[in-house]
């Protein structure tokens, strides 16, 4: 040891040096609170507080940018008096290139101003509503991957010989840091809306009847219903409104998601109250369209609802608006385009219904319209008359049902739903 | 979608363009019942270039309409191709609104 040579330095040099690590030590400090916290608030919070700390400033903020408006807004203020940061938070908005803060959200530059009032670009205007006095400022933008995130500002500090290099490297980590925190905040946000939808789903179905079979008599009835998005539209319900009677009903709401299934539910138990006192398909959708006629949105209901006497096959059936059914005889297949009166919930109308008698046999094939407006892969739809081709070419398939969902399934192979898909069979037999 | 908006013979016409679905009806809502809330009477709709409407886009003209009747306002659809018309007719949606073959025999009526 004793034979190294000894070397002189200065004292501003040891100054120097001694300045270099007290901002690594502050830098390691601050390292240590980012790497501390993913919630946003605690972290601009801990940040600020420290910042404000180290350069004894008398008060400390961050606007953030706000992409839509192009406008920066305060998100976090630390002032002494807590009304003054309130009154912040609450009431200042700045244009890019207002003020001072707006200059560097502009520029994308730091800005340091020991005597704003002397500043032309310094307004006074946040001065003026707070009655904080700014006599100097330290304003950095926060940039993140994605760009400007905001600005943060000290005002009025006391320390003026910090490390700028290192006061920029800090203020680049809380960029990042307030990034994450912010993609955090969204991904929890995703997150707790997807938990939502999967319990709105769940109540959806919740409305819909516990087993899609429905036996009564000599009538057999099956559903398959398929929501395009997690909660859908679609509705189908088989109630008993009188002894040796059923009803069946299938229909379709305007738009999909959750304003669709909210309304799909409100209108299945108006349609369950409404439906088990009356034995006519007619008296209900009539009581039903005057029910619906506020609907928000221009909303409205497509709707076939059938009264079957589950002893003699005798059927009276009305329709709003709806895609015609399709009946299979052990003869025939036709397309019933029965007498009908317009969606429900738009206008005042009268609803007729139609009467028909099943025999051992028969099936009565009901669908929503995204069963034939499915969409192939190259944007064509499959159509209704495709629809009931298949229906034809297959009548006599024990599990049409089946082979019908199939057949749109494959139809529309490699492309997202874009609607619900409900189809309800009805058939006939002599085995009871 | 697009939305143009013109006027002929002093009649106030909004063209569409493209598929009316789910993702267009926001921005057709909005064009839509701007034009109703300022009252404008007749309002002609042209769906020559509509290759498709789907039931949310026809809610938002079902309200649109209700805003229209609400002050006495006609709601004029016209130059449907088939297949848009055919949805309309499909959903007996033909008697709930004045639908006419051309803009100009929407525009002359």
């Amino acid at each position: 040891m004793a034979d190294e040579p000894l070397i002189t330095v200065s004292e501003g040099y040891l100054r120097g040096i001694e300045k270099k690590v007290e901002g690594l030590k502050a830098l390691f400090e601050m390292s240590a609170i980012i790497s501390s916290t993913l919630d946003l608030n605690d972290l601009m919070q801990l940040v600020m507080e420290k910042a404000k700390n180290e350069l004894q400033a008398e008060a400390c903020s961050i606007l953030f940018y706000n992409r839509e408006t192009n406008k920066l807004e305060f998100e976090i203020a630390l002032c002494t008096d807590k009304s003054t940061s309130d009154l912040l938070k609450q009431k200042v908005i700045l244009d890019v290139g207002q003020g001072i803060a707006g200059w560097v959200a502009e520029k994308l530059e730091p800005l340091i101003i020991n005597d704003v009032q002397a500043d032309k670009r310094f307004c006074g205007d946040v001065d003026k509503q707070t009655g904080f006095i700014t006599k100097s400022i330290v304003a950095v933008p926060l940039i993140g991957r994605g760009g400007l995130i905001g600005v943060a500002e000290l005002l009025n500090p006391g320390k003026k010989d910090y490390d700028p290099e290192i006061f920029e490297i800090l203020c680049k980590q809380f960029a990042i840091a307030i990034e994450n925190a912010l993609l955090h905040k969204e991904s929890i946000a995703k997150e707790r809306l997807r938990q939502e939808l999967e319990i709105a789903a769940e109540l959806q179905k919740s409305f819909l009847p516990k087993s899609p079979f429905f036996k009564k008599g000599n009538m057999n009835v099956s559903a398959v219903n398929i929501s395009a998005a997690k909660v859908g539209g679609d509705l189908y319900d088989f109630i008993e409104p009188a002894e040796n009677m059923a009803g069946v009903i299938i229909g379709d709401v305007s738009g999909k998601g959750v304003s669709g299934a909210l309304y799909m539910s409100k209108i299945i138990s108006d349609f369950k109250y409404l439906g088990i006192s009356a034995d006519s398909p007619d008296i209900v959708l009539n009581r039903l369209n005057a029910l619906l006629a506020d609907a928000p949105h221009g909303m409205y209901l497509t709707a076939v609802y059938l009264i079957i006497d589950t002893i003699t096959g005798a059927a009276r059936v009305s329709a709003a608006g709806h895609p015609p059914f399709i009946l299979v005889t052990k003869k025939d297949v036709s397309v019933m385009d029965i007498l009908s009166g317009p969606p429900l919930g738009i206008l005042p109308a009268e609803y007729p219904y139609t009467q028909m008698d099943l025999s051992v046999g028969d099936r009565l094939f009901l669908f929503t319209d995204g069963v034939f407006e499915a969409k192939s892969k190259s944007g064509e739809r499959l159509g209704f008359d495709n629809l009931v081709e298949f229906v034809r070419k297959h009548k006599d398939a024990k599990r049409l049902s089946d082979l019908v969902i199939d057949y749109v399934k494959d139809f529309s192979e490699g492309t997202e739903m874009a609607d619900d898909l409900t189809m309800v069979e009805i058939a006939w037999s002599d085995i009871p | 979608m697009t939305v143009t908006l013109k006027e002929m013979n002093g009649k106030k016409i909004m063209a569409l363009a493209g598929e009316i679905d789910m993702s267009a009806s926001p921005l057709l809502r909005k064009e839509l019942m701007a034009l109703v809330k300022k009252k404008t009477d007749p309002l002609l709709i042209d769906f020559e270039n509509v290759s498709y409407i789907d039931s949310s886009g026809i809610a938002t003209f079902v309200e649109g309409l209700k805003g229209m009747m609400a002050f006495g306002g006609k709601l004029k659809l016209a130059g449907m191709p088939s297949g848009v018309k055919e949805i309309f007719s499909f959903s007996k949606l033909d008697r709930v609104f004045e639908i006419y073959g051309s803009i100009d025999d929407a525009i002359n009526s």
